[in-house]
């Protein structure tokens, strides 16, 4: 086709050839006539090479080969609930906020309404650490609970409210299925005027709910419960069950009563708020602790039978998460 | 503590018809929580938890007190049923049979009595049958009466022979440090000081009380005359002996959380009607009861309006009477108004009297005295029966606190965020170390789980060694960190707990990988520093160590913007051999220097001993000419040639 008509002795040469024998005014007209057909021959010409050539160069693809993933680090469970539940709680006003893991007697116990030889002690397997005892707070102590920041709250911010969640390392001198020697606790704190029982019964619920439902298409089924209980350092005390996840309280092998205890809580008691130089007249409280590792397992997809394999340190357990 | 109650023994002092199932799921609403239900030789057994503060329900009885208090809540009839009682014989300071000089700070009471004749013999096959559904092996029926008594009262009990008490003498003292005795199970112990013991006359010790009796007047299947023994001991006392000689048992757990002592009296009437009952035991007609402080009833006064402000709803006063009463409390109320109104009569027709107005006054019963002190404690006695399940949930209203000054939190959570997003593993390690892994001066544990746990560490260093030493199967290079507190002793003080962030590179991870990764976590940190990485020198193994709070100062708290240049950068590669012993960074630096004009040095190839060098040059005001730019690397060469580079 080129040739015929775009060749040097082609049609359109051809007819080019004879626009000189018409006269001036046809030849105008003619002449934009014969250039336009030419323009259209070589684009039509040069786009159907074009596509002649695509198509004979055109490679089979398979877009079923694996990619290449670019490296992807991984955070520890303990890290990611510990991030869950500052956020939960930080929505609600809550304050973070970071007490010594080394600590005193006093901080630990004497404060919270425990006094020395106190029966009540024996809860907490304390790691005592071979130092000089302090005149005023007595011996030094691995903190065996996220309370003993409780006093050291009412002193940092002397005149309420208090929002507080402590969350931090603990250790306890076990070590068993259930117990790790070193662990993490979540300690919330709220002081005011008139606050109740119900508001513990609030923030408890709130908490289930965020921390169990979120994400889940069927709306909140997580509920929580409180019973009671004894502490020292609450009055009342109450252990606190959330219903478990996996059969929302019907009752399952995981859980064998619809329920899980996941800690405890209480008011806290007048003592408490004395040692912390606030006015027990004035302000009420409530207190609750709770295992940021024992809160985690509940979750569904992660049953793990010892609470010690939490901490392994194989790389194989910790890129799955 | 945990106790075992069986069902059908529970149903001896509580009328009801609740199935088991239905006393388990109301008593753990309410009171002690039932944990388990398993199935004993006499029925069901419950497992129950029995909180520090109340040894008052650590018994049978204990049990069906709470169980007749809660049911009705639920409104299913529940009654708590009497002890019966036979026996009638008075009790007196000063007996015939016995002489007694007791320390009264050491026992609150003492009381006991002689009963002679007794037949040893097995105990009936019901009381066997209950005793080894809570887990106590049957010797013989006397032994077995003072084990039933305990678990059914929750007063310990004590039998001697009394025909081994030679002088019929007994003085209960503290004893001298290392005085020794050698106890029921053949255990000679030799003593700490200060625990209650009790010695014939002659100086010889026969019991160590309330922890066990002494082996040289037990019970034998030869004794005809036994004493029954029955004492409220000082719990502190009894703890202290109990703690230093290992020696826990459940009569130690009952005396150290500090007993009834009104519980003595029914425990040892209960014990000589059994001893009559099973033993043919014939009693004499004194009990010898030693209590020179008798209870005094206790009282607490709580206003209605105090309740509800704990509780969040309002309860009538009517309601908390109730409540009160059903758990044995005896109340009276009135109004407080009126009770001020006394002072000042005038004013009494002028007051409101509402129900907010109202006061109770409880009189605490005996077994409850420890426990309940504080108007606290009644709310929790109203709330736990009205039934927490009962009260409402809300959120709090009020004024939300002022946030962290300098809170770390949000910086680290970045950190880790950040490292992830580099492809970093996260571990969390053990604090505690053992000696070889940290330096001298380090705090130590008294008490230890073990050696390699005996020390608060001062770095993560060792800790990460030890986790890439248990990787060796892993087959792609990794990246670790951590981040945690190390302590640093401080003399007369806590330590210093600093939260340090230590990353470590597995031995093949490319260096110039591993210190991309730092640079990328300085930059994204907006951290004005040059990267660290450290190297461990036998491992060949590289790491970084940062204190997270020196990194959060240095980090600018938020980005800063430069506008992009208006006028296009000239870019070009100088390859480039440097003498050994050269370092490269230096170099770079060193070429940055030369000009304001050289905005980057990066190195883009190596190949061999050749470096090659992308430089870019940048004017902010105008496009670079060639003559300029030539200019500019003239300079660079010159400086590099001075440097002894060859340029290719």
């Amino acid at each position: 086709m080129r040739i015929t008509y775009l060749g040097r002795k082609g049609q359109i040469n051809l007819v080019t050839e004879r626009l000189k024998n018409v006269g001036q005014e046809e030849r105008k007209v003619l002449g934009r006539l014969v250039n336009d057909t030419k323009t259209a021959l070589e684009y039509a010409l040069r786009t159907r090479q074009q596509e002649l050539h695509h198509v004979s160069k055109k490679e089979w693809f398979d877009p079923t080969v694996p990619g290449i993933m670019p490296q992807i680090g991984h955070l520890h469970l303990v890290t990611q609930a510990i991030d869950e539940i500052a956020g939960i709680f930080e929505k609600i006003g809550f304050v973070r906020v970071r007490y010594p893991e080394v600590e005193w007697d006093w901080f630990a116990f004497e404060a919270l309404n425990m006094p020395k030889d106190h029966p009540a002690r024996d809860e907490w397997e304390t790691f005592f650490v071979d130092a000089s005892p302090s005149p005023k707070y007595g011996n030094m102590v691995l903190t065996p609970h996220t309370s003993s920041g409780q006093v050291r709250e009412m002193e940092r911010v002397k005149t309420p409210p208090i929002r507080m969640i402590n969350i931090a390392k603990c250790y306890r001198r076990q070590s068993d299925n259930t117990h790790a020697p070193m662990f993490h606790q979540f300690e919330g704190l709220v002081i005011d005027e008139g606050i109740n029982i119900t508001h513990l019964k609030g923030t408890i619920d709130y908490f289930a709910k965020q921390f169990y439902d979120s994400g889940r298409d069927h709306g909140p089924t997580a509920v929580s419960r409180i019973r009671p209980f004894h502490f020292m350092f609450t009055e009342p005390s109450f252990e606190v069950d959330f219903s478990c996840v996996h059969c929302e309280g019907r009752g399952c092998r995981f859980c064998k009563s619809g329920w899980h205890e996941v800690g405890g809580a209480g008011m806290v008691h007048p003592n408490v708020l004395k040692a912390g130089g606030i006015d027990p007249k004035k302000y009420s409280g409530f207190a609750f602790g709770w295992g940021v590792e024992r809160a985690q397992l509940l979750k569904p997809g992660i049953e793990l039978d010892d609470l010690r394999t939490l901490y392994s340190t194989d790389l194989r357990y910790l890129k799955q998460f | 503590m945990d106790i075992l109650i069986p069902d059908n023994w529970l149903r001896i002092y509580l009328k009801t018809k609740a199935k088991p199932e239905d006393l388990q799921k109301y008593l753990s609403l309410c009171g002690p929580s039932m944990e388990r239900i398993h199935k004993g030789k006499t029925g069901p057994v419950y497992a129950i938890e029995i909180t520090t503060n109340r040894v008052d329900s650590a018994s049978v009885y204990g049990i069906a007190r709470e169980a007749a208090a809660i049911l009705p809540q639920f409104k299913i009839a529940a009654e708590l049923q009497p002890i019966q009682i036979n026996s009638a014989q008075k009790l007196a300071k000063k007996v015939d049979y016995l002489e007694a000089e007791v320390d009264p700070n050491l026992c609150k009471r003492f009381t006991c009595i002689l009963v002679k004749s007794v037949k040893i013999t097995p105990s009936p096959k019901w009381m066997q049958e209950r005793l080894e559904d809570v887990g106590l092996r049957p010797i013989n029926n006397v032994v077995d009466i003072t084990n039933f008594l305990m678990h059914e009262l929750g007063q310990p009990l004590h039998t001697f022979d009394y025909d081994k008490i030679k002088s019929a003498k007994m003085i209960l003292r503290a004893s001298l440090k290392g005085e020794n005795i050698t106890t029921l199970d053949g255990k000679k112990h030799i003593l700490p000081g200060g625990d209650i013991v009790i010695e014939d006359g002659s100086g010889k010790l026969i019991d160590l009380a309330g922890i066990m009796g002494g082996n040289a007047s037990a019970i034998d299947e030869n004794t005809q005359n036994v004493l029954l023994f029955v004492q409220h001991y000082n719990p502190l006392a009894i703890r202290h002996t109990s703690m230093k000689l290992a020696h826990r048992t459940k009569a130690t757990a009952l005396f150290e959380r500090d007993l009834d002592p009104e519980n003595v009296i029914p425990t040892i009437r209960r014990g000589i009607d059994l001893l009559v009952e099973l033993a043919q035991g014939k009693p004499e007609e004194k009990i010898l009861d030693i209590y020179p402080k008798p209870y005094k009833e206790k009282k607490v006064s709580v206003p209605v309006d105090f309740i509800n402000s704990r509780l969040g709803i309002k309860v009538t006063t009517q309601e908390v009477v109730s409540i009160l009463h059903t758990l044995g409390f005896i109340c009276h109320s009135g109004e407080r108004t009126r009770l001020q109104n006394q002072t000042d009569p005038g004013q009494a027709r002028m007051t409101k009297q509402t129900s907010q107005d109202d006061i109770v006054i409880a009189d605490i019963p005996s077994y409850r005295a420890n426990d309940v002190s504080i108007p606290e404690d009644i709310v929790e006695e109203v709330a736990r029966i009205y039934g927490y399940h009962n009260l409402p949930s809300q959120i709090m209203a009020g004024a939300l606190p002022q946030s962290l000054p300098q809170s770390p939190f949000e910086f680290e959570q970045k950190v880790k965020q950040t490292l992830l997003a580099l492809g970093g593993i996260e571990v969390y390690t053990l604090s505690l170390v053992s000696k070889d892994e940290t330096p001298t001066n380090s705090l130590k544990l008294k008490n230890p789980l073990g050696a390699d746990s005996e020390y608060l560490r001062q770095s993560l260093v060792p800790s990460l060694k030890y986790v890439v030493g248990n990787n060796t199967r892993e087959k792609d290079p990794y990246h670790i960190f951590e981040m945690a507190n190390v302590y640093t002793p401080k003399k007369g003080d806590l330590p210093k707990e600093k939260m340090l962030l230590v990353g470590m590179f597995s031995q093949d991870f490319p260096y110039r990988k591993a210190k991309g990764v730092v640079e990328a976590l300085l930059k994204e940190l907006r951290v004005q520093a040059l990267p660290k990485l450290k190297r461990l020198e036998d491992e060949n193994l590289w790491y970084y160590e940062y204190e997270t709070r020196a990194l959060q100062k240095e980090a600018a708290l938020s980005p800063s913007h430069q506008p992009i240049p208006k006028y296009p950068s000239q870019v070009e590669d100088m390859t480039i051999i440097l003498p050994n012993g050269t370092y490269l960074g230096e170099v770079i630096q060193k070429i940055i220097k030369v000009n304001p004009q050289i905005k980057s040095v990066d190195l883009a190839n190596t190949y061999q001993d050749t470096q090659t060098l992308r430089i870019e040059y940048q004017h902010p005001e105008k496009t670079l000419t060639d003559r300029e730019v030539a200019f500019l690397r003239n300079k660079v060469i010159k400086l590099l040639t001075s440097l002894s580079a060859s340029i290719k």
